[in-house]
């Protein structure tokens, strides 16, 4: 079983209307490619993102906004991207993390 | 489903500007006029928008000098799910970045959401776009309409 089914992903920007569905988008071309299943992928802009981010496991979003997600406690993993639309920088995000092989 | 470049194109909701000297803000502004021209946003919607790079940076400048101005689903002031595309021979300045790395764009996609699964096809679509770097290199030196979709047609790959 892949280290990611069942888990529960969330993806953060600003406004929750443009980059945070971008990454959605190329987390779920990640996921069917490992055909990983997780529990749950959904968007949301960071001023909800801040106070849900801790009921994920893996949380996603453009590395301006990594600060707001510091020091969350808890067991979430926060992958910060450079690129939103690069499957391929959240498949080695994944990987660094110790959830994708 | 049509492609959005066509949408764009078939809408008239796209500009050309010289881009010199402009400031990021009034770039924001422009680029909004053409949704503006046809009621799918009010003339002030820009103003949001620019109130959110204020707050939160020039996040919305994207790899390959493409920007994608745009604010929440559902804002005040927008009535009909679109996007713009203003096209600029000079790139506008949006500042810095929290990094310090210097955001520029010669390509601005500005969006209105009003509609989440058009939003959502107009997100997957433009993404598609974004990636395609001969396509952004070519409508970058685009000066009309017909030149926008015959970059398209030359361009386009089989995922579109």
């Amino acid at each position: 079983m892949a280290k990611l089914d069942g888990k529960k992903i969330l993806a953060c920007c600003a406004n929750g209307a443009g980059s945070s569905l971008m990454m959605e988008l190329a987390i779920q071309k990640v996921t069917k490619r490992h055909n990983i299943k997780p529990a749950e992928l959904t968007h949301c802009p960071i001023s909800e993102g801040q106070s849900a981010a801790k009921n994920y496991d893996v949380v996603f979003c453009s590395k301006a906004f990594a600060a707001n997600f510091e020091n969350l406690g808890g067991n979430t993993v926060v992958i910060p991207l450079k690129n939103v639309m690069s499957d391929k920088e959240i498949e080695e995000g994944l990987q660094a993390a110790g959830l994708l092989d | 489903m049509s492609n959005v470049l066509e949408r764009i194109v078939a809408k008239k909701h796209y500009s050309f500007i010289n881009g010199k000297d402009v400031s990021w803000q009034e770039a924001v502004r422009l680029s909004a006029l053409p949704l503006v021209e046809d009621g799918s946003v009010d003339s002030d919607y820009y103003k949001q928008i620019v109130a959110c790079i204020e707050k939160h940076g020039p996040y919305i400048v994207m790899e390959h000098n493409i920007a994608m101005p745009h604010t929440t689903e559902n804002p005040i002031g927008a009535h009909r799910t679109a996007v713009g595309l203003m096209i600029c021979e000079n790139k506008i300045d949006f500042g810095q970045d929290t990094d310090g790395e210097k955001k520029e764009a010669n390509l601005l996609f500005t969006l209105s959401a009003v509609n989440s699964d058009e939003h959502m096809e107009n997100i997957a679509q433009l993404m598609d776009v974004f990636m395609n770097y001969d396509l952004i290199e070519a409508l970058g030196k685009c000066h009309s309409a017909e030149e926008i979709l015959e970059a398209m047609k030359k361009y386009q790959t089989s995922e579109n």
